[in-house]
């Protein structure tokens, strides 16, 4: 029953090479550069992270803004590499990362579920076939063939998290998508979730809300920085980490849920 | 009531394993992202095809009409206006003229297209692994659809004129394939380069139209003087367009210089296309 950890992480560093006077337009960064105004310095996102992640657990990544949560998100999902070190990601991955994020709102909600299916890498023909089911889990069939502009945000969140769950991933890139939608809907969403843990997926939960992390994490990661404060035991690791808030006494807000 | 989605067997098969230590060389990687994500590409295709005039009135039949407007216009300036005395061998000027106009479409879309798919999927693109050059390719062959489409009102041209079309036909293909690389390949360094700078797709249409006068689609080269022919041949649409003109109705094969030079440009520009953007799109696009 020994299966690999679903994610691997070795010293993982990201560094960013960022441009101090961002320009967004050609002819404005052409003149800065004329008149030497351009100043690069890197920023690292992520100094040295390592983890482990198994298959049926999740792993609670808490911290600050600017911690370095997102470009850990980012790098788990592929779409980062990282610029130093080494991360395996074994399986089938379904970033639910600003759910809806890639819709199209000029098409309809079947076209967007095709496209954005096989974006995630299945085969269209499944979800040809599957679409009625898919749509049933989100409530939005009678919504197919209406374009997703007139969807509501929460209509929105409830087909992509259909649509990414769909294939039953090996690994879930989650971020705070539980805080969103109505009550019924997080519940729906926590129990699907919990339905694929069973079958063997891993979870990577991003989250601000503590009781929620304390609650579904099995290990917990404290980024700051870039950093890792702090890698272990739930409640230990919150614990700590809302101690720390406290002391330097930034936002109460934080631990709004604990 | 609360109905579970049906628990389905991926088709991949295998299981994939992503180790960021492993890098397979370039040209390895994307053949193998073509071969792997052909269902999207088709899908993104068939998007492009049919989506792009999907609010308008005469729908899919814009890419007839379109470089049949263009066309007359020219003609009417060119021909009535102007009164060029157009010495093409032997063909009436409207076939010499609409030829010319349906690969310079093509050439200006595709390169557009190409550019501006990176950019505006960069949303999906910066969220979810999948391979952006999908894009990229997908709009240029969307691009390649619509030249077939508006080369048909050019035969009927050729029939009803009484050009005929020759066997040579059969080859058309090549020089497309071949505009088509060179299309994906600057779309992708343009596209590189707008991630970051949005206002790069405007000065890239300008270039665009720059290197359409710089074709010679509504004048023979012949008329041009010496020295400006040099910069003509310069530019690798030339050649392209040498080809289609001489295969579609000319019933000529050209020489195999045109060809070198045709397929040539195509490869290199794709070569160095996906290099750059290889090198500098995740980067660029990880700060959005």
């Amino acid at each position: 029953m020994a299966r690999a950890p679903v994610i691997e992480a070795f010293d993982v560093s990201v560094a960013y090479r960022l441009a101090r006077n961002r320009t967004t337009s050609m002819q404005e960064f052409a003149i800065r550069l004329l008149k030497r105004q351009i100043h690069y310095e890197d920023l690292w996102a992520l100094r040295n992270v390592s983890f482990e992640l198994l298959h049926g657990s999740v792993l609670g990544v808490i911290g600050a803004n600017g911690a370095g949560k997102s470009t850990l998100m980012k790098v788990a999902a592929r779409v980062l590499p990282p610029t130093a070190g080494r991360i395996i990601v074994r399986g089938h991955v379904a970033p639910m990362i600003e759910l809806g994020a890639g819709f199209h709102p000029d098409m309809t909600g079947y076209e967007n579920l095709l496209l954005y299916g096989t974006i995630l890498g299945n085969d269209p023909r499944d979800l040809r076939r599957d679409a009625e089911a898919i749509a049933d889990w989100a409530e939005l069939r009678e919504f197919l063939d209406v374009p997703v502009r007139s969807y509501s945000s929460g209509m929105v969140t409830r087909l992509g998290f259909a649509i990414a769950t769909w294939a039953d991933p090996d690994l879930l890139v989650v971020d705070e998508v539980l805080a969103v939608g109505d009550e019924r809907f997080q519940e729906r969403s926590r129990k699907r979730m919990q339905d694929l843990m069973s079958k063997g997926a891993a979870v990577l939960l991003v989250s601000h809300a503590m009781a929620t992390v304390r609650e579904l994490a099995q290990t917990v990661l404290w980024l700051d920085h870039g950093h890792a404060v702090m890698l272990g035991n739930p409640d230990e690791v919150v614990d700590a980490y809302l101690a720390a808030q406290h002391a330097t006494g930034s936002e109460a807000s934080l631990g709004r849920s604990a | 009531m609360d109905r579970d989605i049906a628990s389905v067997s991926r088709t991949r098969g295998v299981e994939e394993v992503y180790d960021s230590a492993v890098r397979a060389p370039l040209l390895v990687t994307e053949l193998a992202n073509l071969w792997n994500y052909r269902a999207l590409i088709r899908l993104l295709v068939v998007r492009d095809v049919l989506v792009r005039y999907k609010r308008s009135l005469l729908g899919v039949w814009w890419t007839l009409l379109n470089p049949l407007l263009t066309m007359t216009v020219m003609w009417i300036v060119f021909s009535h206006l102007f009164r060029f005395a157009v010495g093409v061998s032997g063909v009436p000027y409207v076939v010499y003229l609409l030829a010319g106009v349906i690969l310079i479409i093509f050439f200006q879309q595709g390169t557009e297209t190409v550019a501006s798919s990176i950019v505006f999927n960069t949303p999906v693109l910066s969220k979810v692994y999948v391979p952006a050059e999908i894009f990229a390719v997908s709009a240029g062959v969307a691009a390649a659809i619509n030249l077939l489409l508006s080369a048909i009102p050019l035969l009927i041209f050729q029939l009803v004129l009484g050009v005929g079309i020759p066997w040579t036909i059969l080859l058309v293909p090549l020089p497309i394939l071949a505009l088509l690389a060179l299309c994906v390949g600057l779309g992708l360094a343009v596209a590189s380069i707008a991630v970051r700078f949005h206002d790069v797709l405007e000065f890239n249409r300008v270039i665009l139209i720059l290197i359409g006068y710089m074709t010679p689609v509504f004048y023979p080269i012949a008329i041009v003087p010496h020295a400006f022919q040099v910069v003509i041949k310069l530019n690798p649409v030339y050649y392209d367009l040498v080809l289609f003109r001489n295969l579609i109705y000319g019933d000529s094969l050209s020489s195999w210089q045109t060809w070198l030079a045709a397929v040539g440009s195509g490869v290199i520009a794709l070569a160095i296309g996906l290099a750059v953007f290889a090198r500098n799109w995740r980067t660029a696009a990880a700060m959005i």
